[in-house]
């Protein structure tokens, strides 16, 4: 009754996380953070560490099903980023999958990006990411994107310490309906309920977020 | 209770041989550090810290410790109900509102009623505790063994006698104290690791129970797929510290 | 001391979803209304936003979002030679409060009854004759018909915005939907939402066998909505805690969600939280009603009068409220005389338990509210009664609505309820289990009924509701025939093993079952065997509405929600058409 196994790419490639995964018996296979990444390291770093001040995200640590599902987005035109769109195309299923894998392997920074937020700005970012706002119907952030925005496997991405450009720039996006590989329109919905204001507000607060332990 | 962070259990569940080999959605280690199993290890150690008692006294301690983990014992799977802080999870709620009557209709006139009918005794989940653990110990003070040390086949027999409600519990019926004591500790076990129990969420992860953090409108596709994710307590933060607090009130 | 408080047009009992309809309709009407709510005021922000609101203890196990049973629960018996006792903890139905009421933590599972449900007692002479009932069972037809109400499901069902798959449409069978529903004028607002994979697997089943499969009409809406009062609804995640908690997404059509932000702009409408009504005051000819007296939250009492007074509290509390403010006469079981508390109903749930091999991954966490997969070929009178002894049914189907661990840990009959027999069985079967709900019919009977407890009585001083009931015959028969059918299809399915759990006697308020408690104040065309007429309005105090699940004579075979927002709809009609154009009696007695 296991009926898709090995049917949905995708779960091909969690069976290859699972092999990559450091809990995970000894495979013997190559790590694939050994394998070359010249495409994205231009703009998204050695290390995944993306270029705030451009729009590029951090992605190193992203889920690496999240990864792939943008890849395959935006070659398929439900996102649309006329850089990433090429790029995208330009790969086959499996480099896709390759270089989502070799970005979710690394480690996902812990640093913040910088301050970029007065006072009555925080507070609302931080209203929106715990709490959501009764009046805009717009409910918390972190319901789906996890404590502090740390992202949930398989379900949302992680905001904390991402780019306040990018994250603008993708809300932006969801407003204008650019961007439509949302589960369930759900960020579409909620995008719409934010004005200028919040979308500086929430983006910031979440490039902000310090989860380093020291 | 000792924090433990989310990125330790990455290497803890690894090491439980917890995930099955047909997991196919399977959970990544994003950025876990290089020092991860020493962490986690000193983690862990912390966690499995006996618990600091405020509702039992030191002999009620010793029969309810030994009791939950007969209930819900440790096994090849996993930890039971020792290694869940299950009775923890009891002495913090019966010390607390609950303890004290929380949604807990407490007018008489007081009559013992049909089985159907429901509790209708007069004690607060707290009271009847005390007052049946004190009986307990009378009874089984004339056994040369005390309950703790029994071996696991007779407190089986001595805990199968209370279900049965064999025992008069000053007034008690047994089987109705047996009864609060097992529905307790399958809630500390199962419930959220913010209230004391369920340390390190370890009942959720031998069952895959993903935990408070939840959306699967994705998920829902992937027919027949076991779905494999760390779980995830209502209170942690990102750092994956779980916080707990005991005293969440029974209402909105 | 009292206070006296301006008059106003219309008083609503209750801000539920009734109350907040109504109120809704009449305030944009031109009318004055007061709406008093016993709870608190919550909303979707902050109230009910996760990860706080994911909490099994306090939701599922301590009824964190329900009546406060400390201060005002029911007393229950099953026979009246009994001593009714408290419900000292509420189990096995769950009333809310609070702003929007019960549907806040409802599962948005959302069906019409079928025409002949509202005809029941006509069409069972018709089909079986006279004397085919047990002699005890007061079933009547309801006083409309499906018909009249059509176009009120029609429009509640669009204020929901609920996500399904028409079967009939103005009697052409439609594929993928449910061929045995009564025609419908149009498809449901949105498309189904997504099959969870028991689901998909009762699908294949039941089409084997000849039924006739259905995606469950849900209103944990497929995609996102705006209704035609302007609100706008999300899609929902499948979290899984939907049913005993409040959704954090905007995903669940409830009053908040729905309706409540344009009954609270508009100025002719005033919510007074935290105020428990004691009672309806009546004038000297016990005829007319002037108002209500309220006790507001810090103990102040206050006289409301009002020309118009609605009950929309949840069904067993509208009765309590009638038989406390002395309207209609209250029912004798031994006579069989009266009518305030008659025809008490419920709902006859049984399951079945299909259990997997361990390479069948079940998912059950994955789950909306009512995203199951159905067959409605032994509901109702969907089949031959002939012969059978029994009237009614059940829907069978897989309804997935959570995996939340505290309470769901199904285990296969004969495993030890302790222990490690216990704990390795519940690790084997939590992932590898389908449970099919059995959602089954109650018919009403003379010794089942609600009347005010002589002994006990609420934080006010108030007595009690007294609850007296067990489950009828007629329901023990059909539970045991439609579990066995069930059974069938978790064979067919290919379940290792398959356990059927019809239920039995006697009915206990120890365990989860229904919170569909129906009747007491029923409608009908006839004073002596009903409460309201079927406009909903008193037959004794034709100033007094009453809306709620009470006005069911008896229990069809399907969640009474979506019927009981097509009652409000249709009384909303006679409200504003008939009744504030010329009060006075819509039905003469």
């Amino acid at each position: 009754m296991n009926v898709l196994a090995g049917s949905i790419m995708i779960l091909a490639m969690h069976c290859a996380l699972a092999q990559a995964a450091p809990s995970a018996k000894p495979s013997g296979a190559t790590p694939a953070a050994e394998a070359p990444a010249a495409p994205c390291e231009a703009c998204h770093g050695a290390h995944g560490e993306g270029m705030a001040a451009a729009h590029v995200p951090r992605i190193a640590g992203q889920s690496a099903e999240y990864l792939k599902k943008q890849l395959d987005n935006y070659a398929d035109g439900t996102r649309d980023s006329p850089i990433m769109t090429n790029f995208a195309k330009a790969l086959s299923d499996k480099q896709r999958i390759k270089y989502a894998m070799l970005y979710a392997s690394m480690p996902m920074p812990q640093s913040p990006q910088p301050k970029s937020l007065n006072a009555v700005q925080f507070a609302r970012g931080h209203q929106l990411a715990f709490q959501g706002d009764e009046r805009v119907r717009v409910q918390a952030c972190n319901s789906c994107h996890g404590p502090d925005g740390v992202g949930v496997l398989h379900a949302a991405p992680y905001l904390a310490g991402q780019s306040a450009d990018y994250i603008a720039s993708a809300l932006k996006s969801f407003q204008q309906g650019t961007r439509k590989n949302d589960a369930g329109e759900l960020m579409r919905s909620v995008a719409k309920q934010l004005n200028d204001a919040d979308v500086i507000a929430v983006s910031g607060y979440f490039a902000q977020v310090n989860l380093s332990t020291k | 209770m000792a924090k433990v962070t989310r990125r330790s259990f990455v290497t803890t569940v690894g090491a439980a041989s917890v995930v099955p080999t047909a997991a196919l959605l399977t959970a990544t280690a994003p950025g876990a550090p290089a020092d991860a199993a020493t962490a986690a290890k000193t983690a862990m150690d912390a966690a499995s810290g006996k618990p600091v008692y405020l509702f039992f006294n030191a002999d009620e301690v010793l029969f309810i410790e030994a009791a939950c983990e007969r209930l819900i014992p440790a096994d090849e799977l996993g930890p039971g109900a020792l290694g869940a802080a299950v009775p923890n999870y009891l002495d913090k709620q019966l010390g607390g509102a609950w303890g004290a009557g929380e949604r807990l209709y407490r007018s008489g006139p007081w009559q013992p009623g049909t089985p159907s009918q429901g509790y209708q005794l007069p004690f607060t989940p707290g009271e009847l505790f005390h007052t049946c653990l004190r009986a307990i110990s009378r009874d089984l003070a004339a056994s040369k063994t005390p309950f703790h040390e029994m071996p696991a086949d007779n407190q089986d027999a001595y805990l199968k006698s209370l279900e049965s409600g064999a025992h008069d519990l000053d007034g008690v019926p047994s089987g109705i104290f047996f009864d609060m004591l097992l529905k307790m500790s399958v809630e500390g076990f199962f419930s959220d690791p913010v209230y004391g129990g369920n340390r390190d969420m370890v009942a959720w992860r031998m069952i895959g129970f993903p935990g408070a953090y939840a959306d699967y409108f994705d998920a829902i596709d992937h027919h027949g797929v076991k779905f494999v994710r760390e779980p995830m307590s209502l209170a942690e933060d990102g750092k994956g510290h779980i916080h707990t607090r005991q005293d969440i009130p029974a209402n909105l | 001391m009292v206070q006296r408080l301006k008059e106003v047009d219309v008083v609503v009992i209750g801000v539920g979803m009734v109350g907040s309809i109504v109120a809704k309709e009449l305030a944009a009407a031109g009318y004055k209304v007061v709406g008093l709510e016993r709870g608190q005021t919550r909303f979707t922000v902050p109230e009910f936003q996760s990860p706080a609101i994911h909490d099994e203890l306090r939701f599922d196990i301590r009824k964190a979002m329900m009546q406060d049973n400390t201060r005002e629960p029911v007393t229950f018996r099953n026979q009246g030679s009994q001593v009714a006792l408290p419900v000292r903890r509420w189990e096995s139905f769950l009333p809310g409060t609070g702003l929007g009421g019960s549907m806040v933590h409802w599962n948005g599972q959302t069906y019409r009854f079928q025409a002949n449900d509202f005809q029941l007692a006509t069409r069972t002479r018709e089909r079986y004759g006279k004397n085919f009932l047990d002699a005890d069972l007061t079933i009547q037809d309801w006083g409309v018909t499906y018909d009249d109400l059509e176009p009120h499901y029609d429009r509640f069902e669009y204020l929901l915005g609920t996500s399904g798959k028409a079967g009939n449409i103005k009697g052409q069978i439609q594929p993928g939907g449910d061929p045995h529903e009564s025609p419908r004028s149009r498809d449901y607002p949105t498309p189904p939402q997504k099959e969870h994979y028991s689901g998909a697997m009762f699908r294949k089943a039941a089409s084997s066998l000849g039924y006739h499969p259905f995606p469950q009409p849900s209103s944990n809406l497929s995609q996102p909505y705006t209704n035609p009062e302007g609100m706008k609804l999300n899609a929902c995640v499948f979290c899984g805690f939907c049913e005993r908690y409040a959704c954090e997404h905007y995903a669940k059509s409830v009053p908040q969600t729905v309706i409540l932000p344009v009954l609270l702009a508009n100025p002719n409408f005033e919510l007074r939280t935290g105020c428990q009504v004691q009672r309806i005051n009546l004038d000297s000819t016990k005829k007319h009603a002037t108002g209500v007296t309220y006790i507001d939250a810090v103990g102040r009492e206050f006289e409301q009068p009002a020309s118009l007074v609605i009950t929309s509290m949840f069904a067993i509390n509208n009765v309590r409220m009638l038989l406390l403010s002395g309207i209609g006469t209250p029912y004798d079981p031994a006579t069989g005389q009266g009518v305030v508390g008659r025809n008490y109903a419920y709902q006859t749930m049984s399951t079945v338990a299909s259990f997997f091999d361990e390479d069948v991954h079940i998912n059950p966490f994955m789950a909306s509210g009512a995203s199951g997969t159905l067959i409605n070929d032994f509901a109702g009178d969907n089949f031959d009664h002939s012969g059978l002894g029994f009237i009614g049914g059940a829907f069978i189907g897989a309804v997935n609505t959570n995996g939340r661990p505290i309470q769901y840990h199904p285990v296969p009959p004969g495993t030890p309820n302790w222990g490690k027999g216990w704990k390795q069985a519940v690790v084997k079967h939590y992932n590898h289990t389908v449970m099919f709900s059995l959602h089954g019919s109650s018919v009403a009977q003379r010794q089942n009924y609600l009347d005010l407890d002589p002994t006990y009585r609420d934080a006010w001083g108030q007595p009690l509701l007294r609850m007296t009931f067990d489950f009828p015959q007629n329901d023990i028969k059909m539970a045991a025939h439609v579990t066995a059918k069930a059974v069938e299809i978790g064979k067919a399915m290919g379940a290792k093993q398959v356990a059927g759990n019809p239920r039995k006697g006697p009915y206990t308020v120890t365990q989860y079952q229904t919170t569909h408690n129906t009747g007491g104040s029923v409608m009908g065309d006839n004073p002596k065997t009903s409460v309201v007429n079927r406009y909903l309005q008193s037959w004794d105090v034709p100033n007094v509405f009453v809306i709620g699940a009470s006005n069911y004579p008896q229990n069809a075979s399907w969640n009474p929600t979506g019927t009981l927002g097509a009652l409000t709809y249709w009384a909303i009609d006679a409200l504003k058409n008939k009744y504030l154009k010329n009060p006075g009696r819509l039905v003469s007695a």
